[in-house]
């Protein structure tokens, strides 16, 4: 199952299947609501590897996220389009885009004892613009 | 994978290689904001090794950041410029400057069956110098 990572905003990343381990997407919804609730969030955790690059190819893209994730809240830069795609069997399972997302936790985790090191970004979809986060898939690619 | 960590301030800590096990970076934002907060932090944790000196080598500067978790408040020099590299495949895969650095948190574990010591180091850039951070990296060392 490849997974992929684009985010679009003043620069753009992108990880490949080669780099991204895992993604989580997640509804936040108050469990102890009793009809249904207007206070929707959505949560979207990634966790790939650090990679080094070998043989004269290009520096990966996860320095640009562990900046993005130092963006003050005032400058508007901190709000990013990130699209996620999962892939399988040439077909595209899910399209997750998140027009506006911003960070909310973001941890670099180097050793010793592994060759890459290991990076978890938490994102959320702004909330007052939860409408425009599109959650498509089903459809053939590559 | 190896790390490298230069501590600036009146007396300059270098730590390379063989000492270091570990970083951990983390960017700290409240898990529950609905948009982008201006509550921000920045943590490093470092663990690494306490190592003897042998065959009349100097002492590892381990000792030192003892002393530098010990500094008071009052004192300008708790403050220091904390650069951390993390080297690979003669790649510089990640360069953190923290100009502002403070210890939050300093640990020293020893025990009978390792043959040397282990600590744990947590610092924090001063919050309200968090756009002086400078994130490098990708580059040939």
């Amino acid at each position: 199952m490849g997974l992929r990572m684009k985010i679009t905003g003043s620069e753009s990343v992108d990880l490949r299947e080669t780099s991204i381990v895992k993604v989580v997407f997640g509804a936040d919804i108050p469990h102890d609501s009793n009809a249904r609730s207007t206070d929707l969030g959505s949560t979207v955790l990634v966790e790939g590897k650090i990679l080094a690059a070998v043989g004269g190819e290009a520096a990966d893209d996860t320095s640009k996220l562990a900046r993005w994730s130092l963006v003050p809240a005032e400058n508007s830069d901190c709000y990013r389009n990130v699209q996620i795609d999962v892939v399988n069997a040439s077909q595209v399972v899910r399209q997750i885009t998140v027009p506006n997302a911003f960070v909310v936790d973001y941890t670099e985790d180097f050793t010793d004892e592994t060759g890459t090191g290991i990076f978890k970004l938490l994102i959320k979809q702004k909330k007052d613009k939860m409408t425009t986060l599109k959650f498509e898939g089903g459809f053939s690619g590559e | 994978m190896g790390f490298t960590l230069k501590v600036e301030g009146p007396s300059t800590i270098d730590l390379g290689t063989t000492i270091m096990t570990g970083v951990k970076f983390r960017t700290d934002i409240p898990l529950d904001s609905n948009a982008r907060s201006t509550d921000m932090g920045s943590t490093v944790e470092i663990t690494g090794k306490i190592l003897t000196a042998v065959d009349g080598d100097p002492f590892d500067a381990t000792r030192q950041l003892g002393l530098w978790s010990l500094v008071p408040a009052e004192k300008s020099d708790c403050y220091r410029k904390v650069t951390i590299e993390v080297i690979a495949a003669s790649q510089v895969i990640r360069k953190y400057t923290y100009p502002n650095a403070f210890v939050v948190d300093y640990k020293e574990d020893y025990g009978d069956t390792e043959g040397v010591g282990t600590f744990r180091l947590i610092i924090k850039q001063k919050k309200d110098k968090m756009a002086q951070i400078a994130v490098e990296g990708g580059y040939s060392v």
